[in-house]
């Protein structure tokens, strides 16, 4: 109940910021974007509507055509629709820009108007719906800047009610005059809606914006007022084109059949995008006039609606996707919940660029979101071959933008006051003086007034909420770990098979086969006889133990050193591969790393302010790290002579030591208590391992062999292979000596780190991340397998606060520092992306894969066989209907099946490849062979008679 | 009010010398500690050089050979640096005796042409030392009628030369013919003593009447104000720090020139400082301990002076310490000295080579990647890694611990980025050429400073080529191997040189400020108005 409180105590100061952030004005801020984001969702639940119904009404030419034009009427408004965000700043200046952009808008529409004809023919769409498209030329722009205008003149019901009305008249009348007039009729409703919005926009017309707003948008003059708003325009296109571009490339890059995959993926992601479209827009006056809280808002609400769509869609049965776009389309559903999450995380990034655009950024933002555009269709066009790598790329772009974005803010770099003249009495931001962490704003060069350029007030810079920072960094490190792409392997099966049986049962099978304590399996158990025991739901406790990891390294950073540290530790935790890598397996190793961090952080904070309810919490999460893995026993090991050394130095220093002594020896005895039931558990799975011969030797699990690298002792570059695998993950055997080559570097931070960081604590981390893994590499030389990153998992988490610590506190500087933080993002990212994408990753096996292959072949009667006996539990996950047995039980006769599979895996140890060799030879003297395909370190082989 | 008082009251009040001291070398950490880890260093370097000096090893024989000079050099270097860390010894406060008449004093202030306003609190201080009867002696070389004055404001005596030979160490012995108080002081002129000092030194000569000197650590209070400064005062901490306690352990502690006292029976027998050498003031502690005479050192700041601020003032006194050390060699070879403390000599003499060595692995990666020579056979790196990595962490882990974390990479990029400075020094040394004695200057300027880091810029250039061209020519391991040594050498020379190339707007304004006054007050002042 203690250790209850202590948890509670930890979640209590989040909660009560975000009362913080709700009380007051921020409410007020909450309910506006509320509001709005209501209406938003309100209006695309409308055209849903609208689209589902005409559907049913028109005849499918008919309705092909709608469609078209629906396409096209985006197409238009996407790109105008940035004028809002320069409008939403500078509504004076949307006033004045309305004729050019109405004259413009005139001369467009006459234009298309008059090529009707001849585009009809080329684009295959009718003059009628050309020209009804002509009128939605000068509209958008002008709905734009009219809505863009409210947003600027905080009129958000206006906004609400221009939002709602378009769908309301596309029901109201788009639907009867299609049904009247067929695909005319209906574009003619959905322009018709697109005017009345705008009139409802325009029925505010002269009242201008409130006291307040006025004061804090009015720009000095009408040069910086136009870039000021010039640049938020640019910066919101270049959003929108690298919103839609993806969809675009795909549908001229890929394949008619993947193209259409990808296309469905665009819709799904387009949900979540839309949903949080209006979001920027709200927040960009607010934040122009530095609003407490506002950013705040605009995050939480972002959060909530990207959240929300992807927890919809990964919710939602994949064999839904197939129900609602066609069979076809059902294999997408894998890849929906990846490419719903990047496009929350657009969602997200486009706040955090409004932000920036209100406080004058934005001119540095332009060119950075642009660049990453330009990378992002460089990437699609030279690399994209299937829907799958379209949706990754994306997601690494959106990542990329998230983590640029946000990163300034995460480390709130500058927090100095401004000197009074900085705040001119107009108020609007100044470009140059904000903590801009993509680099210090141009001179306004000779001759041009400095107090021409747009000012802000840098006391009232909204600032995100710690809590907020992380919920943002949790929902992309849920997303990361969501996008997985490779399916469930050889451990994961035994686990899941293990989870299947009764509960007894799978434990005497554990205690007589396996070699890890049960804490794991049993909630595997549970989840597995609730919620069945798809790759999701397998994989979920440690999904959520690796999401949860992101908070505790926020927490044990900034107890340690500081917020900033704690910020850039959670952010390398949502990226960092390896941390990814076992948050997407069902195995036990990320709860082991959680673990690890919690008693590392309860450890911390008895050290740092002593009280029981720490003590408690120590000795939960050391015993549930004992229940989870049994070399967490180094970690506790090391960690008790921390307590050892704190109880000598308080005894060495004069101070009383008693009080400290006894709880430690408490807490030591409730940990032994938690313990000892695990124990002859232990003690009887060493006797089974011995009696088998192996002895710990080698892990039950296959594949053991491969992540040890099949040494027959570790060596030195064992020692920086399980390095890199900590800090960089996983990757194909190439990179490994690639990067093992760069050890010299690691001379560099050794020297980096003299003189810095001496307090004991720093030391004490250094020893949780180290000895374990020391400790293990001297067993290793005993027992070779022992000596695999697997096993010190713990230490990776406190290996991420002390880069994040590095990084934040040894650089001098905002720009170094915000440099070599956005370096060590960048790096993981990028490497999370190659142990994600990279087909040569030796980890990655694609058993759905190779089956799937299989499956399509299979007649009723053939044999499936597979070498090494092992993969029986993998192949029952995905194939439980295939007649199967291993390579070891023999080769049937001609007379026993129709065709036989021979699946070989691990084919990189030579016992296998001898046994598989072997075995090939026999059934070719039975059987005719048919070929072979691979699969990602997996071969099959076919035989028939 | 006393004088001193008020005028320290009077000095501005951003001036970092009158502020407690940030360090405290009664700091040993755990003596116990440092042995420890020397015996687990000890089998670790065997390891090392066991496997790197077997036949089988030697890739290009040149190579091989230099690189096993260099390993070798550093070796006894580290060798030397762990056997001084093992022995020392904080010497316990010797109370002056009480009462009866307080000894005198002689305190030489002597001065070259520096702002007033860097002196004012050195004299003003050293006026109010207790526990001895002070007489404070400015003693200007820089004919400076601002110096005058200030002796006469504060009731100091003025000293100057008709003719000003033999530098600091000539203006020393000059003042030393002047005056007969039987202990001498000596402060560099920006160095403002602490009250005590005379009380926390002057009892170590009433327990051993041999002993000459005793020094105390030259604290450098502007450590905090700029990358130089910073950088330079953790040299100087791990020398004040843990070396110069063990040097006194082993009873071989060298007179720093400053925040020193003697007996000046000692200086009398060793015929005054040397004028001849750089370093006038290790060539005296050579004489000394050749004579028989003891030495001291209290690791206590009793004195808060100014680190060199900007590149050229650092690279002119390592330019001075450098040749000045390297000189003495000769005589530390010559005089008749206990072995250990003529090896204690050595070991501070031969650290001014350490810039070759430093050369030598800047040469390595370059040489590899251009021409594909290697001094180590190739087929052995991933052995090289594994006996190498343990000999070279746990070096720097003792260091770090025996220097209390003070020593920082700063430290150790600007002394790298120095490298040029020993080999200029050994090369004019062996040519027997003489140098000038230098003052360092005591503020920085207000500029770019490429001209002394040129050879480091150089050097900079070659390997960042090096780098390119190894990565253009594939990413092999054996290629990224190479470019790795190469960009951690970029990486050091780059921190090293830094501050050189972009200097610090405090510093520059400083600078600024300092050069402004400096050029009214060198006016010579008519020889009628000298006062001894």
């Amino acid at each position: 109940m203690v250790v209850l409180n202590a948890a509670i105590g930890q979640i209590a100061r989040p909660v009560a910021a975000l009362r913080a952030v709700a009380a007051g004005p921020s409410r007020g801020m909450l309910r506006e974007q509320g509001l709005v984001a209501g209406a938003q969702l309100a209006a695309g639940v409308g055209n849903l509507a609208f689209a589902l119904v005409a559907a049913r009404l028109l005849a499918p030419g008919p309705f092909a055509e709608l469609v078209a034009f629906l396409a096209l009427y985006l197409l238009i408004h996407v790109p105008a629709s940035s004028l809002s965000a320069g409008s939403a700043l500078s509504p004076t200046l949307a006033a004045r820009t309305r004729r050019r952009a109405l004259v413009w808008g005139l001369g467009g529409g006459a234009l298309l108007a008059g090529a009707a004809l001849p585009l009809a023919n080329v684009a295959g769409v009718s003059v009628g719906l050309l020209l009804v498209l002509a009128t939605v030329v000068p509209l958008a722009p002008w709905l734009a800047l009219e809505r863009g205008r409210l947003y600027g003149a905080e009129r958000h019901g206006r906004v609400a009610a221009s939002l709602a009305i378009e769908p309301l008249l596309r029901l109201a009348l788009g639907l009867p005059l299609a049904a009247a007039l067929g695909a005319v009729g209906g574009a003619v409703g959905v322009v018709l809606g697109g005017w009345a919005a705008l009139a409802v926009a325009r029925s505010v017309r002269s009242s201008g914006p409130p006291a307040g707003a006025a004061a804090r948008s009015v720009p000095a003059t009408g040069t910086a007022q136009r870039t000021y708003a010039g640049l938020a325009t640019a910066a919101f296109l270049v959003l929108a084109i690298l919103q839609n571009q993806d969809v675009v490339l795909a549908n001229s890059l890929l394949e008619p059949g993947e193209a259409g995959r990808f296309a469905v993926l665009s819709t799904l992601g387009g949900l979540a995008a839309f949903a949080t479209t209006t979001v920027p827009l709200v927040l960009l006056p607010r934040a122009a006039g530095g609003e407490r809280g506002a950013l705040a808002a605009a995050l939480a609400i972002a959060v909530a609606l990207g959240g929300g769509a992807v927890a919809a869609v990964a919710l939602v049965p994949s064999g839904l996707v197939g129900l609602a776009f066609g069979d076809r389309y059902a294999a997408v559903g894998a890849l929906a919940v990846p490419y719903v999450g990047a496009m929350a995380l657009f969602g997200v990034a486009r706040v955090l660029v409004a932000h920036r655009c209100a406080q004058g950024g934005g001119r540095r933002l332009v060119a950075v979101v642009g660049t990453i555009a330009v990378g992002q269709a460089l990437a699609l066009v030279l690399t994209a071959d299937d829907a799958g790598s379209v949706a990754t790329i994306t997601l690494c772009t959106m990542l990329a933008l998230a983590g640029t974005t946000a990163l300034p803010e995460l480390l709130r770099l500058r927090t100095r006051s401004p000197a009074p003249h900085d705040v001119p009495a107009s108020g609007v931001p100044q470009a140059g003086s904000t903590g801009d962490a993509l680099g210090p704003h141009p001179d306004p060069g000779p001759g041009r007034d400095p107090a021409e350029r747009p000012r802000i007030d840098h006391r009232a810079i909204a600032r995100i909420p710690d809590w907020v920072a992380v919920a943002v960094l949790l929902v992309i490190a849920a997303v990361v770990r969501l996008a997985c792409t490779r399916g469930i392997w050889l451990d994961e099966a035994t686990s899941i098979s293990q989870a299947q049986m009764p509960v007894g049962h799978m434990l005497e099978v554990l205690r007589s086969t396996d070699v890890h304590p049960p804490l794991y399996f049993l909630i595997l158990w549970c989840i597995a006889h609730a919620a069945g025991t798809s790759a999701i739901a397998m994989r979920a406790p440690s999904l959520v133990a690796g999401t949860a990891l992101v908070p505790v390294l926020y927490l044990l950073g900034r107890e340690l050193y500081d917020r900033r540290a704690g910020m850039l530790a959670a952010a390398l935790g949502s990226v960092a591969p390896f941390v990814v890598w076992y948050s997407q397996e069902a195995r036990m190793y990320a709860l082991f790393m959680l673990f690890a961090a919690l008693a590392t952080y309860a450890q911390v904070l008895i050290l740092r302010r002593g009280g029981k309810r720490y003590w408690l919490l120590y000795a939960a999460a050391a015993a549930a790290l004992l229940w989870t893995q049994y070399f967490g026993v180094l970690f506790v090991g090391v960690q008790q002579v921390g307590f050892l050394a704190a109880a000598y130095g308080l005894r060495r220093s004069g101070r009383p030591a008693r009080r400290f002594v006894l709880a430690w020896l408490g807490t030591a005895a409730l940990i032994v208590v938690a313990v000892a039931p695990i124990v002859p558990f232990a003690l009887d799975q060493f006797q089974a391992n011995q009696s088998a011969g192996k002895g710990f030797n080698a892990p039950t699990n296959a594949g053991g062999g491969v992540s040890a690298g099949a040494q027959p002792a570790p060596g030195i570059y064992a020692l920086l292979t399980n390095f890199v695998w900590g800090v960089g993950g996983y990757h194909s055997d190439a990179t490994m000596a690639e990067l093992a080559a760069l050890w010299p570097l690691g001379m560099l931070a050794g020297l980096l780190a003299l003189g810095r960081d001496r307090q004991p604590l720093s030391r004490l981390i250094l020893a949780c991340a180290v000895l374990p893994a020391l400790a293990l590499f001297a067993i290793g030389f005993a027992k070779p397998f022992l000596f695999e990153i697997r096993y010190f998992a713990g230490a990776v988490p406190l290996l991420l606060v002390l880069l994040a610590r590095g990084a934040t506190g040894w650089v001098r500087g905002t720009a170094a520092t915000i440099g070599l933080s956005a370096a060590l993002l960048g790096t993981l990212s990028v490497a999370d992306a190659d142990q994600q994408l990279n087909r040569s990753n030796p980890r990655t096996y694609d058993f759905p894969g190779a089956l799937s292959q299989i499956k399509r072949r299979w007649h009723p009667g053939d044999v499936l066989l597979y070498q090494p006996d092992d993969l029986g539990d993998v192949i029952t996950y995905y194939a439980p209907d295939l007649r199967m047995g291993p390579l070891s039980a023999g080769v049937p006769q001609r007379r026993d099946a129709g065709r036989v599979f021979l699946l070989g895996s691990f084919l990189t140890d030579k016992g296998n490849v001898r046994a598989t060799r072997a075995g090939l030879a026999r059934l070719r003297r039975t059987w005719r062979p048919l070929g072979s395909v691979r699969a990602q370190q997996i071969r099959v082989w076919e035989f028939g008679k | 009010m006393s004088a001193a008082t008020r005028v320290i009251g009077d000095e501005p009040a951003g001036d970092v010398r009158l502020e407690a001291p940030a360090w405290d070398g009664r700091n040993t950490g755990s003596v116990r500690a440092i042995r420890l880890m020397m015996v687990i260093a000890l089998p670790l370097t065997l390891l090392y050089f066991a496997w790197l000096l077997q036949p089988g090893r030697v890739g290009n024989p040149l190579l091989y050979g230099v690189l096993v000079a260099a390993e070798l050099f550093n070796l006894v270097q580290a060798a030397g640096f762990w056997w001084t860390t093992a022995r020392q010894a904080v010497r316990p406060h010797v109370a002056l005796p009480e009462g009866g008449t307080p000894p005198r004093v002689d305190v030489f202030v002597p001065v070259y042409g520096e702002p007033v306003e860097v002196v004012e609190p050195t004299i003003t201080a050293a006026q109010g030392m207790q526990g001895a009867r002070v007489t404070v002696f400015l003693l200007d070389d820089g004919d400076d009628p601002a110096m005058l004055a200030l002796a006469e404001r504060h009731g100091a005596r003025y000293v100057r030369r008709a003719r000003h030979e033999g530098a600091k160490a000539g203006n020393i012995n000059h003042a030393l013919g002047l005056t007969s108080a039987p202990y001498v002081v000596v402060f560099d002129c920006d160095h403002v003593p602490d009250a005590r000092f005379l009380e926390a030194t002057l009892g170590h000569f009433g327990e051993d009447e041999r002993l000459a000197f005793v020094q105390t650590p030259q604290y450098y209070a502007n450590a905090t104000q700029g990358r130089i400064q910073a950088a330079s005062w953790a040299q100087q901490a791990l020398f004040f720090g843990a070396i110069a306690r063990g040097k006194d352990g082993h009873g071989a502690m060298f007179c720093a020139g400053t925040n020193v006292v003697f007996r000046r029976a000692a200086l009398d027998a060793a015929g005054g400082f040397p004028e001849g050498p750089l370093t006038e003031d290790f060539e005296l502690s050579v004489a000394l301990h050749a004579g028989g005479w003891h030495s001291a050192y209290v690791p206590e700041v009793l004195a808060r002076g100014l680190g060199p601020e900007d590149m050229a003032s650092y690279v002119s006194q390592q330019q001075r310490w450098a040749r000045g050390c390297l000189s003495a060699s000769r005589a530390t070879l010559r005089a008749r000295l206990p072995l250990r403390v003529r090896a204690q000599y050595l070991l501070s003499s031969m650290y001014f080579l350490t810039g070759w060595t430093v050369l030598v692995y800047m040469a390595m990666p370059i040489i590899r990647i251009t021409t594909g020579a290697q001094p180590l056979n190739g087929s052995t790196a991933d052995q090289f890694l594994l006996h190498f990595a343990p000999y070279f962490g746990w070096a720097l882990l003792t260091v770090s611990i025996a220097g209390a974390g003070s020593y920082t990479f700063g430290a150790f990029a600007l002394q790298s980025a120095s490298f040029w400075i020993h080999i200029q020094a050994t090369i004019l040394t062996l040519l027997g050429r003489r140098g000038t004695f230098v003052v360092t200057p005591k503020r920085g300027r207000a500029e770019r400073q490429l001209r002394p880091v040129w050879p480091a810029l150089a050097m900079l250039a070659l390997l960042v080529a090096a780098a390119l061209w190894g990565l253009h020519r594939g990413v092999s391991p054996g290629n990224l191997n190479n470019v790795a040594f190469a960009v951690l050498h970029i990486v050091v020379l780059l921190s090293g040189v830094w501050a050189a190339l972009v200097p610090p707007r405090a510093a520059a304004a400083a600078g600024a400020a300092g050069e402004a006054g400096l050029g009214d007050r060198r006016r010579p002042v008519p020889p009628e108005r000298l006062v001894a």
